[in-house]
Parts: structure tokens; C-alpha cells; sequence
């Protein structure tokens, strides 16, 4: 039914959205040169679907459903969608965490077949080891560099993420920021071509989630890497990103692409922010009359 | 200081400090060394025993041979229960022990390569009640709790066949199989009615008061046995006159027991002492009151004495009876009583 | 209201001695009016415990039982340590393996070490090996089962991203399932250094001549000693307590700190 290098559509999602009283709303469709952007592309996904076994035998959750979408070489693309739409899903299919059920994953040209050391996922929950200090944390994709090499790196990136003075600090004496902060640096002192990163300022305050987006910013300004961002936060997704992949309810698909093309640094008070951050609302059929309820 | 490298030195210090320290406390690792002039001294056998009156004349005769020749030609083992004892023996750790007749049987009959070669006692033992109990005779104990060693005693048996001279069945009484080192606190808090087993136990509820013996057994079972010495057949056939040494140092000691009674008062001070680790009233009271509770003369094993325990254990259920006097028994290292001469030892030192 | 003069750290570190030591006292005066009122000459008091515990210091017994009864628990524990841990680790971390030997382990689990004394005698004759044998079996499943949940409960959030580091085999057991075990497995160590010293009565009911163990079983053969037998009691309640607390040291370490329940 697919042929490759045709048009998808979202159109069951459609229909969901119009009976949940979003009718006024066009979602539209996007189409994908699939040929063409799989050579530049540094991720692309085509057609990947996924179904978990159910609780009981025979029954099947469709989770992922025919979803294609591509990451250009240095793009930050953030991927938004309600909550348990199977964003978290996708992105470990992507990261070799999982296999789809069918279709393809193609990472800088090839095939995924498990985690790689040059893509580095940053967790959810937070995957930064409990038993070792922020240097050790920091440092722990640096196996097989020199000594010196290795401190070099350490330090610049906790310096990077803000954290010097606290190398000896062992998780659990930092404060959730700052342990996203070791997972980040930890990540990018391995120096992969790729960073995943799944909700990681999910768990932290307004006031430190606001800070550590302008640092992610900042950061990836200054390293140049391809990030592939998942939240469930329309504002953070438009904070942060080069284009929004919008994940329709399950079983999902990319229901539409947002381009954000706004300068950086974002200023969240100007009528362009507004505008895109009311695109993608409407795209996901909410309403901001319905109140002042900024994320899905 | 790393948790790694916390955890290995302490473990190194832990497990290197206290081996140094039972070594040096306990397996005497650093004390200066007896020179094995003897030459024999290496390779001694082990004797098992259990630290009660049956098996008085293993540390006698050990004490005494350390006390004359400066050392002895075994090593006595202490065990506290019979069953240690007598899985040591079936390992061939102690390939000599002091055992009960009917345990030594009974292994003759599943295949163990035993043989009796001596007694290790005659007499000793009572069935005690409460003094202050009404129980006078046997029939007295129907319904009662009696508290009973395990299933080779001869106590047990002997009690059995009391019983049913009586015209009672096994079922008249309660019986409670008990360590007999448990039985005296037993009968001092009531939780039994009677107890039965090997001295010392019995007579420690005579001396501190609150027992009185119902009968003793030497009453019903004149000149009885209940435990023997054991060796190993393997030992018998390449070490006879290690064996030989052995049974008439014990012989001697038996004999030198019964000689008289500053040599009994002496044995129950160097035996609780050294040995026991027990009172030595305890054992100077059953060794001296009455004089012939328990007897150390006349250790040959003698047929009819056997034939009797094994018709007594078969009615009881606890032999088959495929084994008989000449399969468990070698009688070939007892000395002829009159033979034996009491151990010049204590003469020496009086 | 709440006192402020409680509140202060010194008041509560006070408080957290005069506590256990107010139960302790409570309960030997308890203990000692119990005897006194039932009147029982079999049964000893404190005193006369804290006189057989005299006793036996002044003859050198004491000492002599205790580095005993320390020497076989250590070398058995430390032999349960050095199979359970390895052996947990990897069965918890292979599912076959698991599936293979976890029956057995559950049939071996449950037997008590007394079951055992045959056997050790037979094996080891009455040495210290034997001893050492028992307390070595008594321990060494609880840590191999402790050991096994703490790598089957591991998070796997530690788990993916060590894979994402693309580490070897060798390294992801040493860096990443041990690591993220370890304070599950000590605690597991902990209730098996109890278990332990708890059966060390137990495994010195082996002739074996000195030992803790040995002073109770000793002290029953003779006579009413009873004393001695609380004596021996009373010295394997302080040193399981020691010894617990010891251990717990070991939970203090920051590799392993994050794993308890912070208050
Ligand atoms: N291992 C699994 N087995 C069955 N269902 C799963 C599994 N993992 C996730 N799901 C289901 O798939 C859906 C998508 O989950 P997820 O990708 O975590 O959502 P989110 O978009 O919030 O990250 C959810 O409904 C979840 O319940
Ligand atoms: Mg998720």
C-alpha cells in the first residue's frame, strides 16, 4: 500500500480529531521526498510501525503506525504528542533500544542494529550512574582516551554544562537539574554525531526547565551536533527547535511537520512565537480558550 | 578511601588476623613444639568419647600414660552427642571410639567393619523420679512423662523390659526421647515425671536433692553393659599392637579405678578438669556414692552379656538380629580380669 | 509545642544511646526479678552470668571461644561471599542460567545447616573445615539470592545506557551490573553475616573444641552450668550486634549510599 517515495497521510488521525470537536481545524498533510532526503538525511524513518503484546494472549497494542519522518545533519527537530502516544517508543526504535515491527530506521545511511556509542540517548529517567561522582559520570564514554585527554574533556564539559566545582559531587547530593546537567555533559564528552534525548527536563521545575533549554540551545549552537528532542511541552518544542514532528494519539503517526523558523535566541513574547505555539496547539486540537494550559 | 579497596583490606586484615589469632589461641601454631622424640607421636589414632562415666577409663588412661611416659599413644576426642560420634568414626576420623553395645551392633549389621574389643564399663545408671513425687514403682509411672536417651541406649532398653514386667505397654507411659544431658533441668522443672540414662546425669539430680532413684538399673540387670570400646577392622588387622596397648592401658586404668577410693577422687578432679569440663563434685559424687555405682573391673566381653542385649534390641525393634557375638565381637586383645593389674600410678605418686 | 532544647544534635545523639540502653536495662531487671520471683536455682541472673562471663575471661576462655567462633564465621562467609556474589550475579543477569539452577537452589535453600552436620563430619571429620562447611552453606544463599533479585531489579535505565557506551561483557558485569547491585547485594550480605553467626551454634555441636557454640553445648554436659550457657548466649548477641554494625559501615561509602532509602 505504501511505495516508497509517496505521499503519506495521517487520515485516520483525522477523523479523531474531528470527533473530538477540532473540526474547524485543518490538518493538513505534509509529503516527504523519501529518495531524496535519505542521503542527507542523518536520521530517517520510514513507514516504522509497532505493536506490544497485549495483557492477554492475542490481544495487540498498536502503538506506532506507519511513521516516517527525517532529521537532517545538525537539525534540532523536537518531537511532540500526547502523553503515552508512543514518542518514548519511537525514539528508542530509533536509538536501537527496540526493533519496529516493520518498516526501517536509517542512521547516517544505515541500518540501526542496537545502540550505538556515536548516537547517545539522554534518559527519561535520568540515566546517569548513581555510584560514580560527576568526573566519573562525565567521563565515562572517554574508556580507551589518554589520561590527560580524558581530564581535558571532563572539565570542559562540566564547565559547559555549569557545573564545575561539583566534580567529586555524587548524584544524589545534586539537585535534578544538575543531574541532568552530568547526563548532558555526559553525552556530548563522548562525542557522538547524534543526541537523543527523551522528556529530559520533564521532571524539573518551571524556573530550571526555562534554563536548562537556553543552555541546550547554547550548547548545541557551540557543538553542532543533531538532536532529536522528545517532549510532550508544546512550548518547550518551540523554544527549542529547528522543525516540530507533531505525533498524532495512539496508534500514532506524524500528524504534521511545523517548520520554527525563528532566530535564536527565541524571544517568547514576540507575535511569531505565539503564532507557532498556537499553530501546534491547534494542530493537536486543543483550544487556548480552554484555559491557560500551556502543555498537553 | 575507595569502597573496593576498603572492603579488600579489611577482609585481608579480618580474615588474616583472626586465622593468626586461633591459630596461636587455639590450634597452638606458636607454641614451641613437643619434639617428637617418641617418634610415634605422629601418628597416633583418635579415640572418640563422650564426656560421661561410661567412658571414664579413656581420659584416665590418657592422663595416666601423660602423666608416666610424658605422653600418651592415642588421642581421646570429645564429642557431645552420639551421633557426631559416631558419623566421626564412619568417616574414619576417630577409628577407635567408645560407643554404645547396641549402636556397635547395629552398625555390624548395615556392613560398618566394627569390632568390640573391650567393655568401657559395668553398672551406672538409674531411673530417677522427683523425690517429692508419689512414684515408688514402676506401675506407678502409668500416665506419666519419662524422659529417655536415644534409641540405643541401653537404658532405654532395660526400661522397656521393666515396664512389661510390670504388665505395662509401651503406650501406658509418655515417652520423650531427650539428650540426657537436658534430663536433670527436666526433671527439676517437672516437665518429666522420670528420667533414665547413663551416669552422670542421674546422680546429679541425686546430689543436688530434688532426684531419687526409682530403681537403679544394676538392680534389675546385674553386671550390665551399656557402652564398649570399637575399632576399626582395617586398624585390628595393621595396628594389633597399637590395639593391644591401647585395651590394656585401659585395662589397667579400670582396674586402678577400682582399686580405690583416693584413686576415684583423684580421677574425678583430673577428669572434670581436663576432660570433662564439668563439676568435679559431680563426678566424685557418682563415682563415690554408692562406691559401686558404676564398675571398671571385669571388662572382657562376655557372650552370654551380648546375647542378652541383642535379644533385648531385637525385641525392641531396634536390631535384626543378623549379627551375633562373633561378627561384632574380637575378643583376642581382652586380658583375663585376674590377669590385670591395676595401673601402678597412683601407688607411684601416694 | 515542640522542646527546642530536644531538637538539638547533641540531645538527639543522646537520645539515640539512653534509648537502646534504657530497653537494655529495663530488660535485665526484668530478667533478674523474674528469676528472683519464681525462685528457680537453675536459671541464673545477670550477675551470675556477668560472673561465668568473669569466669571465663579470667581463665582465658573467653577470648579463646569468641576469636574461634569469629575464625569460622569469617572463613565461611568469606567463602559464601566469593561464590554467592559471582554466582548471583550471573544468574541474574542470564535468564537460562536462572531458569537452569534456580530450583535447585530453592530445594537447597531451605534445609537448615543442623541437617547438614552429617554430612560435614563425613566430609570434613571434626575439624574446622566442617564448621566452616555449615556456615558456609547457611550463608551462602541468602547472598546468592539477594544477589540474583539485585541484578533481576536492577534499573534498566543504568542498564541502556551502559549498552549506549557500547561497552564489552566484561565491562558492563564489573561497571554498570555490579555497581548498580551492589547495595542490595550488601544488604543481602548483611542479613547473611546474621544468619551466619546465627548458626554457630549449630555448626560447633561438631566436636570441634573451643567456640562459642562449643561453651553452650559444653556448659550443658556440665552439670548446672547454666550460667555459662546464657553467658555463651549473651556473647553471641554483642558480637552479632558488633557485627552488624560493622557492616553497616559499609553501606556509609558513597558507591553504594545512593542505593538506601534516604531520611
Ligand atoms: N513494553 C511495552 N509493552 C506494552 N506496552 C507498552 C510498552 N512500552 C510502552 N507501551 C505502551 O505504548 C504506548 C506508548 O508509550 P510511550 O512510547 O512510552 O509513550 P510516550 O509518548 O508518553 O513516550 C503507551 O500506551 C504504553 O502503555
Ligand atoms: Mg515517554
Amino acid at each position: 500500500m505504501m511505495e516508497p517515495g509517496n505521499v503519506q497521510r495521517s487520515t485516520p488521525n483525522v477523523q479523531r480529531s474531528n470527533a473530538e470537536g477540532a473540526s474547524s481545524l485543518d490538518v493538513g498533510r505534509w509529503t516527504l521526498d523519501v529518495e531524496r532526503s535519505s542521503e542527507r538525511a542523518a536520521i530517517f524513518i520510514r513507514d516504522v510501525s509497532l505493536t506490544f503484546p497485549g495483557k492477554r494472549l492475542g490481544d495487540e497494542i498498536a502503538v506506532l503506525d506507519h511513521v516516517s519522518a527525517r532529521v537532517a545533519k545538525g537539525e534540532f527537530v523536537c518531537l511532540v504528542g500526547p502523553s503515552g502516544c508512543g514518542k518514548s517508543t519511537l525514539l528508542n526504535i530509533v536509538g536501537g533500544f527496540l526493533t519496529a515491527s516493520s518498516g526501517e530506521v536509517l542512521v547516517e545511511g544505515q541500518p540501526v542494529h542496537g545502540p550505538d556509542p556515536r548516537r547517545i540517548f539522554v534518559f527519561q529517567e535520568n540515566g546517569v550512574f548513581p555510584w560514580l561522582n560527576v568526573r566519573d559520570n562525565v567521563g565515562f564514554g572517554l574508556r580507551g582516551k589518554s589520561k590527560e585527554e580524558r581530564e581535558k574533556t571532563i572539565a570542559h564539559y562540566i564547565a559547559m554544562v555549569g557545573l564545575t566545582g561539583f566534580e567529586d559531587a555524587y548524584p544524589r547530593e545534586l539537585s535534578g537539574g544538575m543531574r541532568q546537567r552530568v547526563e548532558i555533559a555526559r553525552a556530548l564528552a563522548a562525542n557522538p554525531d547524534i543526541i537523543y534525548m527523551d522528556e529530559p527536563f520533564g521532571a524539573l521545575d518551571f524556573i530550571t526547565r526555562l534554563k536548562m533549554r537556553a543552555d541546550l540551545v547554547r550548547i548545541w549552537q557551540a557543538e553542532k551536533k543533531t538532536i532529536l528532542f522528545v517532549t510532550h511541552d508544546i512550548e518547550e518544542a518551540v523554544q527549542l527547535a529547528d522543525r516540530v514532528l507533531i505525533m498524532s494519539k495512539r496508534p500514532a503517526t506524524i500528524q504534521q511537520v511545523v517548520e520554527i523558523d525563528l532566530a535564536r535566541p527565541r524571544d517568547l513574547d514576540s507575535p511569531r512565537y505565539l503564532e507557532k505555539r498556537d499553530e501546534i496547539f491547534r494542530i493537536m486540537g486543543m483550544s487556548l480558550r480552554v484555559g491557560e494550559t500551556l502543555s498537553v | 578511601m575507595s569502597f573496593r579497596k576498603t572492603l579488600l583490606i579489611t577482609a585481608f586484615v579480618v580474615l588474616g588476623g583472626i586465622t593468626l589469632l586461633h591459630g596461636a589461641l587455639n590450634l597452638g601454631w606458636f607454641a614451641p613444639r613437643a619434639t617428637t622424640a617418641s617418634g610415634a607421636a605422629r601418628d597416633k589414632f583418635r579415640v572418640g568419647f563422650l564426656p560421661v562415666t561410661c567412658h571414664l577409663t579413656c581420659p584416665v588412661t590418657d592422663f595416666i600414660n601423660k602423666q608416666t611416659t610424658g605422653g600418651s599413644n592415642f588421642d581421646p576426642v570429645r564429642f557431645h552427642g552420639w551421633p557426631e560420634l559416631k558419623e566421626a568414626y564412619l568417616s574414619g576420623y576417630t577409628p577407635v571410639t567408645f560407643i554404645l553395645a547396641p549402636m556397635a551392633i547395629a552398625l555390624r549389621e548395615q556392613g560398618v567393619p566394627i569390632k568390640i574389643v573391650y567393655l568401657g564399663h559395668r553398672e551406672g545408671g538409674d531411673v530417677m523420679v522427683h523425690k517429692d513425687s508419689g512414684i515408688y514403682r514402676t506401675e506407678d509411672l502409668r500416665g506419666k512423662t519419662v524422659a529417655v536417651p536415644g534409641r540405643y541406649a541401653n537404658h532405654r532398653l532395660i526400661f522397656y523390659r521393666e515396664l512389661k514386667k510390670a504388665g505395662m505397654k509401651l503406650s501406658d507411659v509418655n515417652l520423650v526421647e531427650m539428650p540426657p544431658p537436658d534430663m536433670p533441668a527436666a526433671l527439676y522443672s517437672r516437665s518429666v515425671d522420670a528420667i533414665t540414662s547413663g551416669e552422670p546425669f542421674p546422680g546429679q539430680t541425686e546430689m543436688d536433692g530434688y532426684g531419687r532413684a526409682l530403681y537403679r538399673v544394676k538392680e534389675v540387670w546385674p553386671g550390665f553393659i551399656s557402652c564398649v570400646l570399637a575399632v576399626h577392622e582395617d586398624v585390628i588387622k595393621n595396628r594389633r599392637a597399637e590395639v593391644q596397648a591401647l585395651v590394656d592401658g585401659i585395662a589397667k586404668s579400670g582396674k586402678w579405678l577400682d582399686a580405690n577410693m583416693t584413686n576415684r577422687v583423684d580421677a574425678a578432679q583430673f577428669v572434670s578438669k581436663f576432660y570433662y569440663n564439668q563439676h568435679p563434685r559431680l563426678l566424685e559424687f557418682v563415682l563415690s556414692k554408692p562406691p559401686d555405682r558404676v564398675i571398671y573391673s571385669n571388662l572382657k566381653p562376655l557372650r552370654a552379656n551380648f546375647e542378652e542385649i541383642e535379644q533385648l534390641a531385637k525385641e525392641a525393634g531396634i536390631l535384626q538380629g543378623t549379627a551375633h557375638f562373633d561378627d561384632y565381637v574380637d575378643t583376642s586383645f581382652a586380658p583375663e580380669d585376674d590377669a590385670v593389674q591395676p595401673h601402678p600410678y597412683a601407688t607411684a605418686q601416694r | 509545642m515542640p522542646r527546642p532544647a530536644l531538637r538539638t544534635a547533641h540531645a538527639t545523639t543522646l537520645l539515640s544511646f539512653a534509648l537502646p540502653v534504657g530497653v537494655g536495662v529495663m530488660f535485665l531487671l526484668g530478667w533478674h526479678a523474674a528469676v528472683r520471683i519464681s525462685g528457680s536455682d537453675l536459671f541464673p541472673t545477670p550477675v551470675e552470668v556477668g560472673r561465668g562471663l568473669l569466669e571465663l575471661a579470667r581463665q582465658g576462655l573467653l577470648l579463646k571461644y569468641v576469636v574461634a567462633s569469629l575464625f569460622r564465621v569469617s572463613w565461611g562467609f568469606a567463602l559464601a561471599v566469593a561464590v554467592g556474589v559471582p554466582a548471583g550475579l550471573l544468574l541474574g543477569w542470564y535468564s537460562r542460567g536462572f531458569q537452569a539452577f534456580n530450583p535447585m537452589i530453592q530445594i537447597f535453600r531451605p534445609i537448615s545447616p543442623i541437617a547438614w552436620i552429617p554430612v560435614a563430619i563425613l566430609w570434613f571429620g571434626v575439624t574446622d573445615a566442617a564448621p566452616i562447611f555449615l556456615i558456609f552453606l547457611a550463608s551462602v544463599f541468602p547472598i546468592t539470592v539477594s544477589s540474583i533479585a539485585a541484578v533481576q531489579n536492577m534499573q534498566p535505565v543504568y542498564l541502556r545506557a551502559a549498552q549506549n557506551f557500547g561497552l564489552s561483557r566484561g565491562e558492563l558485569f564489573r561497571q554498570v551490573i555490579l555497581r548498580a547491585s551492589l547495595p542490595q547485594i550488601i544488604t543481602g550480605i548483611r542479613i547473611a553475616l546474621g544468619v551466619a553467626w546465627l548458626v554457630v551454634v549449630a555448626a560447633e555441636m561438631i566436636a570441634v573444641n573451643s567456640g562459642l557454640g562449643y561453651l553452650i553445648i559444653d556448659a550443658r554436659n556440665a552439670g548446672k552450668r547454666y550460667d555459662l550457657v546464657v553467658a555463651g548466649m549473651v556473647m553471641i548477641g554483642v558480637i552479632g550486634l558488633v557485627l552488624d554494625l560493622l557492616v553497616r559501615q559499609l553501606e556509609k561509602f558513597d558507591e553504594v549510599r545512593w542505593g538506601y532509602a534516604r531520611r
